[in-house]
């Protein structure tokens, strides 16, 4: 039998193998980013846009306020009020809203002729419901409440089909911007009164938003389409009517590489989450990146002060200036991300700039420990009373970079003289060991968007069952007072000069250590998808967008 | 018939120990979907309304009480209800469960080519023209992870040759990819037995009266070599089953693609107990069944091999 030499075909094989693998890490060839010029708005026009997860359940309540499903909620769902990037307040559904002098009564007056989807109306009644289902949820039914909903809430009532009343038992001030949170979604009540295993099915999920379900398929992808008879977005995305895009796909694709390598070659038109340090990369390529910052607490601890060495607050303070958080900004983030300069990200109302009362200044941290006794060993770490001074940092599961940071923070520590040792768990374990005010969590890394800088006062001290996250119940009197008063407030005005006071205490006395403003959504974007806007939770709003 | 019917029976109760393994392996863990979620801080959830809504999922109850429900429930069919996405586990597994069939089909598909085109091209190739070569393929393969694999198919057929969408990912060549980064290091096991068989058989006496007698490599090869080294393969590729399925984890996350493999890791990741016992359930009625069907064929391939009557597992026989 006569056979043939491969040689040739198989030098041809591994040669183009060879230039394909060369090839293949490269940059994507295909559909290159379009000039960055901006053209004007056209409708049509479908978008694809590429996500890490599609969250757990559908059940609206349960899943509101998910990072992933938050966006699909955005466009099938429309709010009371329109929260921008800077807290901005505007209206949406309710076009006017006037408040009682004690900020305990308010009343909404609804745009009429808005309607959900499957052409009931959403009324007085439908808010009333939809207020009630995000106050209390229903245990019965397995519905959760709204997690940071006002807890002063008591009732509300349909005064006519356009008019809402509604009643606190406190001042709440926070109210009218909670409306414009992610949580607060308008759903149909007759999705609301259906049971949970109905409501998890998303079809069954009724909205009145700018787009409507094509299809889904849990863990795979949804597909959004435009609704023809929408005409009442927010004044504030100016745009009136229907959404300019027809469609909306939402995939799941797990792998970041593959997410935006498809935008990269033009089979997407957003990746999310792409990796932060490739952000400068796809600019300089001419694709659209955006790091919107949502309202809420900066990235920072919350230090125990029940628990040594933090009792003491030389040592607190002295955390608090041994931070150098430029170098965790160069080190582990990019320019994209900005020092804290308060513990509320700097786009909050009422934040104000208190970043000298925790500048870096090594001298100062190594003169408070000095001071407060703590004397460095030949092993570089101080002690005191045959205690060295030592703490375990656990790193946050539900932050990305959060490992990186504890890491660098620890390497500045022990250049003071602290011991810091790193633990991090996965996401089951961390919530089972790490809780904020455990005796053994001294400091707990905190994360937590909010829409209205007054919900803080339930987080400070331990009053009217607030979460106590520094552990001092009510001892501090000046921050029960302030809390208090800034809970109690019923107008922007006299809050203001008190959330001043109240951070620049809270900050002097080494309570809460702020690390860096935090980004917690990223998009990569094709230059061809304009009018992009953000909202005060930072999540991605297509309604006025459209493709060039 | 005895056989078959004791081979059912032993899988019922492999399928039912699965069952009730896999739930206290999960039971045992800290944590449950529902707190996991409810505890993320930015919730916001006092402990109160966490314990509210544990109770109402009665994931507060006894374990034994628990697993007493859900193999109550198992037993009459019902799967129960997913504690992460809220929907009912059977409609989960339904909706997933084909697309993983066609992957795995097509990647054991992908292997089987691979395998008999190495395990041909050693019997082929003159040592000094690739033979070599094509005997460390399978080592090669085995020793790239298949998402490595995945990846590289993807920027080059996808991105670089837009031959597919990512998006599109149940599409014809979308799925020939996956089965094909799936495919790849299952073929280098049934090749690494394929060409020791093949070999092995190759140097019998038998082998080399058919060669003494004039007949041609391919005449060898399919009439009288591949027969027999053939059956050990059946044996590797009911094993490679339960590569296919781990593997389908990756692939699909690489790929984009929704099936068993995504579900199961979403599961896990979340603890989503029902899930999880379902789909070990499923594996393990899959894995018993290709058992069964590979004892089954051992008789067609090779005669002399007749299955025991009188042990719990096939007894090979081999004439004198």
């Amino acid at each position: 039998m006569k056979t043939r030499p491969p040689g040739r075909a198989l030098r041809i094989i591994v040669g183009l193998a060879t230039v394909m693998g060369l090839a293949a890490c490269g940059s994507p060839a295909a559909g290159g980013p379009a000039a960055g010029t901006a053209t004007p708005p056209k409708d049509g026009g479908a978008i694809t846009f590429l996500i890490d997860s599609l969250g757990d359940t559908w059940i609206p309540n349960n899943s509101a306020i998910s990072s992933f499903q938050g966006h699909i909620w955005g466009h099938l769902t429309d709010k009371l009020v329109y929260v921008d990037d800077k807290g901005a307040v505007s209206p949406w559904v309710a076009e006017k809203w006037e408040q009682n002098a004690t900020a305990t009564e308010f009343t909404l007056h609804l745009r009429q002729g808005v309607t959900f989807s499957d052409k009931t109306p959403l009324d007085a009644a439908a808010v009333v419901a939809n207020l009630d289902i995000w106050s209390k949820g229903d245990p019965t039914r397995g519905i959760n409440p709204i997690g940071l909903f006002p807890k002063t809430y008591d009732h509300s009532q349909a005064v006519d089909t356009t008019t809402v009343k509604v009643f606190f038992k406190a001042p709440t001030l926070g109210f009218i911007p909670t409306l414009g949170y992610h949580g607060s979604i308008l759903i149909s009540p007759k999705t609301i009164a259906l049971p949970s295993a109905q409501q998890a099915d998303l079809s069954n999920d009724i909205g009145s938003g700018p787009f409507v379900l094509a299809s889904w398929k849990e863990g795979d992808s949804v597909v959004l389409k435009k609704r023809p008879d929408y005409n009442w977005g927010p004044k504030a995305l100016g745009h009136e009517g229907p959404a300019r895009l027809d469609s909306i796909t939402y995939k799941l694709v797990a792998e970041p590489s593959v997410r935006t390598s498809a935008v990269q070659s033009g089979q997407a038109d957003v990746a999310y989450n792409p990796s932060p340090q490739e952000l400068a990369s796809f600019k300089s390529q001419g694709f659209t990146t955006a790091t919107p910052r949502y309202l809420g607490f900066v990235n920072g601890f919350a230090i125990n002060t029940k628990v040594a060495p933090f009792d003491d607050v030389k040592v607190r303070q002295a955390l608090q200036h041994g931070i150098d958080r430029k170098e965790i900004i160069s080190t582990v983030y990019t320019e994209d991300w900005l020092p804290a300069q308060s513990l509320f990200q700097s786009n909050v109302p009422g934040a104000t700039d208190r970043s000298a009362d925790f500048a870096y200044d090594a001298d100062k941290a190594n003169r408070l420990l000095d001071e407060a006794g703590w004397v460095k060993g030949a092993d570089g770490v101080r002690a005191k009373d045959g205690k060295r001074l030592e703490f375990t940092l656990y790193a946050n599961p539900y932050l990305a970079a959060s490992k990186s940071v504890d890491e660098l923070v620890a390497q500045q520590l022990g250049k003071l003289g602290f011991k810091t040792t790193i633990q991090a768990f996965d996401v089951v374990t961390y919530g089972e060991r790490v809780k904020i005010n455990s005796p053994s969590v001294a400091a707990y890394e905190v994360t937590r968007s909010f829409i209205d800088a007054g919900t803080v006062a339930g987080v400070l001290t331990d009053a009217n069952k607030g979460e106590n996250w520094f552990g001092l119940g009510q001892t501090d009197a000046k921050l029960v007072q302030l809390a208090t008063g800034v809970a109690a407030a019923d107008s922007v005005e006299k809050r203001a000069p008190l959330l001043d006071e109240l951070q620049g205490h809270v900050l002097q006395q080494g309570y809460f250590v702020p690390l860096t403003q935090i980004v917690q959504r990223l998009y990569l974007q094709s230059p061809k998808l304009q009018g992009v806007t953000y909202n005060g939770i930072a999540y991605a709003n297509y309604y006025a967008a459209w493709l060039g | 018939m005895k056989y078959a019917l004791r081979r059912v029976l032993q899988a019922v109760v492999v399928v039912l120990l699965a069952y009730v393994f896999t739930f206290v392996v999960i039971s045992v863990l800290p944590g449950d979907p529902v707190t996991n979620t409810l505890r993320n801080p930015q919730n916001g959830f006092s402990e109160e309304e966490i314990q509210r809504i544990v109770a109402y999922y009665g994931l507060d109850r006894p374990v034994h009480e628990q697993l007493w429900q859900s193999l109550s429930r198992f037993v009459v069919g019902d799967l129960g209800v997913s504690l992460r996405s809220g929907l009912p586990v059977s409609r989960l597994i339904s909706e997933v469960l084909s697309s993983t069939l066609v992957l795995a089909a097509s990647a054991l598909g992908v292997a089987l080519v691979l395998a008999f085109a190495i395990g041909f091209g050693t019997q082929y190739l003159p040592k000094r023209y690739g033979q070599g070569l094509l005997r460390a393929f399978p080592s090669l393969f085995l020793s790239v992870p298949n998402f490595v694999i995945g990846l590289l198919l993807i920027n080059v057929f996808a991105f670089q040759l837009g031959l597919f969408r990512v998006i599109d990912s149940e599409g014809g060549l979308a799925t020939l990819f996956a089965a094909i980064a799936l495919g790849i290091p299952v073929s280098a096991r049934i090749a690494e037995v394929l060409v020791a068989n093949l070999d092995h058989e190759s140097a019998e006496e038998y082998a080399s009266v058919a060669r003494s007698r004039g007949l041609g490599r391919t005449g060898l090869l399919l009439r009288h070599l591949l027969k027999p080294s053939s059956l050990p393969v059946v044996t590797v590729v009911a094993l490679a089953v339960g590569e296919l399925l781990g593997g389908a984890v990756i692939t699909e996350q690489i790929f984009g693609r929704t099936g068993i493999g995504s579900l199961v890791e979403r599961s896990v990741t979340t603890q989503d107990l029902p899930v999880l016992q379902a789909v070990v359930t499923l594996a393990a009625i899959v894995f018993v069944g290709v058992n069964l069907i590979a004892d089954l064929v051992y008789p067609l391939l090779d005669p002399r091999v007749r299955l025991g009557e009188s042990r719990s597992r096939p007894k090979v026989e081999v004439a004198a």
